[in-house]
């Protein structure tokens, strides 16, 4: 990963792409009062306050869209469902998998079927799971 | 009625969000220069160590239960109080941010059916949001809120969220409640009441208000009144700006040198004028000090300090930092080794309502005006380091922060890593 600056998710600070300029002679632009913009930020932060940012290290979820230092946008405030993406915490380290809830169990499933090794893991009472945040949004370089 | 949401144990609590499993084991937050506690989780209160104790007396206590010590990391800290406000304010239009960790709200005028299972449900909000734990008390004035949200971290069944407002109720609970602990009752009072026979917060609201006025002045009536359910600290959510601003650091070694200390000090000016000018005030008075390492009792001590008074309220960078620098150079004492210096600037006022003096040269005051401005867009624009003074010398102020966590929230070089192997 190259050098990146530093950011705090703000409302005040969006990346924001605006189509008019500053007129120097001549008639004034009609479009110089719309203030219609696209603001990434706005996008891709709906909960700024349960808004987190994690980095993907590792090749488990190839399948599910995540490579290596890809970023991921996790949002607390949505209360994990069934098939969500999530960041989980089992026994001490972190993890991202495709989240199974059903009525009796909850299984972590990898998505990355060409390597054997990376196996569903179904949450028994003897692990301690902590199902961290859901997964809205991947940032990864084209 | 008023809600306060206090975090408990913010900066540790802080130092758990990305670290889950520090969850039941001690941990403490040193203070800037890894010198004292300055947050213990409950399992290392519970070891004994207290607050603001020095690292070097509770080492053996640390390294015998493993308690997980962290330098302070206020980038992070500071970015999961403002998600606490945030979220506190989806409930409520008003909130009044009291300190880093503790805000009010107003919840007059709103349709609230249920005060417990709403004070419940924003400290459940808060956990979800944030993974921050916060305690909600709720109750008819601020200062029995405050204690409300007390009794949620001593009973864990409370679920974060008390409401505290039927007579009974708050008469059994101030019985048991030292009014030493009482929100605006100070250590001096305390001193007082217990010479008179009053220990408990419930004794206090049995004196009579003439006698409470003649002992502690109008602020220890509004204490007592409001102990006994009449609302008479109002929700400050207008933004006035504070009445004296503080910068001061411990270092991580002794200075003994005049020169060194002089950039410290020029470095903790020019942090005090940022705040003041973010704020538009202007200051009229400063105090500059600095101390020896009192707990190195084998060692010379001394305390040095000096206020200086501006003819005119200023916010000028190069009057406030070189009044600061010559200051310091005149109470200056060598022989001793320096561990900690500040800057207070107090007297603060509006900048649009500094009075000029008859006898000021307008020229070098636009100038001025020019000057200072010129540099708070300098620092917008590149950063607080981008400029300063020569008299700050290289501006790194000599502190260790050897423990910090990652900025995990605030830097993108610093954002936690999922492995999924």
């Amino acid at each position: 990963m190259e050098k990146l600056q530093p950011y705090m998710i703000d409302s005040e600070s969006s990346a924001e792409f605006t189509l008019c300029g500053e007129v120097k002679a001549g008639f004034p632009s009609p479009a110089e009062d719309i203030s219609e913009k696209l603001d990434l930020v706005k996008l891709l932060v709906r909960h700024r306050a349960s808004t987190f940012f994690f980095r993907v290290s590792g090749v488990s979820m190839v399948e599910a869209d995540m490579d290596e230092g890809d970023i991921l946008i996790v949002d607390r405030s949505i209360e994990p469902y069934n098939n969500c993406k999530a960041v989980c915490f089992i026994d001490g380290e972190y993890t991202v998998k495709r989240v199974e809830i059903s009525d009796h169990e909850i299984r972590l499933m990898p998505a990355n079927e060409r390597v054997k090794k990376y196996k569903p893991i179904i949450v028994t009472p003897d692990n301690t799971l902590i199902i961290w945040g859901v997964v809205t949004y991947i940032i990864k370089r084209a | 009625m008023f809600a306060l949401a206090d975090c408990n144990n913010f900066f540790v609590s802080c130092e758990r969000v990305f670290r889950p499993e520090l969850n039941g084991r001690p941990v403490i937050v040193l203070s800037n220069n890894d010198g004292c506690a300055i947050a213990r989780s409950n399992e290392a209160k519970a070891l004994g160590i207290k607050m603001g104790a020095p690292m070097f007396k509770i080492r053996d206590i640390v390294r015998k239960h493993n308690v997980e010590v962290f330098s302070g990391n206020m980038a992070l800290y500071g970015d999961m109080s403002k998600r606490v406000r945030w979220t506190l304010e989806e409930f409520v239009p008003f909130i009044e941010v009291y300190s880093i960790d503790e805000a009010f709200m107003d919840l007059r005028g709103m349709n609230i059916s249920d005060y417990d299972a709403f004070a419940k449900e924003v400290s459940a909000r808060c956990w979800r949001n944030v993974a921050i734990p916060v305690s909600v008390g709720v109750s008819h004035t601020k200062t029995l809120a405050k204690i409300a949200a007390s009794l949620c971290k001593k009973y864990p069944k409370l679920r974060g969220g008390c409401y505290m407002a039927r007579e009974q109720d708050i008469e059994k609970v101030l019985r048991k409640y030292p009014v030493g602990d009482v929100w605006g009752i100070g250590r001096k009072s305390v001193a007082k009441l217990t010479d008179m026979g009053v220990h408990t917060a419930w004794n206090f609201t049995r004196l009579s208000e003439g006698l409470v006025r003649s002992i502690f002045g109008l602020t220890g009536v509004r204490t007592w009144r409001e102990l006994r359910g009449e609302s008479c600290v109002e929700l400050d959510d207008r933004d006035e700006g504070r009445q004296s601003i503080c910068v001061s650091r411990s270092f991580s070694h002794e200075i003994t040198d005049c020169a060194e200390l002089s950039e410290q000090v020029a470095t903790f000016a020019a942090q005090v004028i940022e705040k003041l000018r973010a704020q538009h005030s202007a200051c009229v008075e400063m105090v500059v000090f600095a101390s020896t390492n009192r707990f190195r009792e084998d060692e010379p001590q001394t305390a040095l300090s000096r206020a200086v008074l501006f003819d005119v309220a200023t916010s000028d960078h190069r009057k406030i930092i070189s009044s600061a620098v010559h200051s310091l150079r005149d109470i200056f004492r060598s022989g001793y080794g320096y561990k900690k210096a500040g800057v207070v600037i107090t007297k603060l006022i509006p900048e649009s309502g500094v009075v000029h003096s008859l006898f000021e040269d307008g020229r070098a005051r636009e100038k001025e005006v020019k000057l200072s401005s010129m540099l708070d867009n300098i620092k917008h624009s590149f950063g607080r380091d981008a400029v300063r003074f020569a008299s700050q010398g290289s501006g790194k102020v000599a502190s260790a922060h050897e423990r910090q966590s990652p900025h995990y929230t605030t830097l993108w070089s610093d954002i936690p890593t999922v492995k999924i192997e």
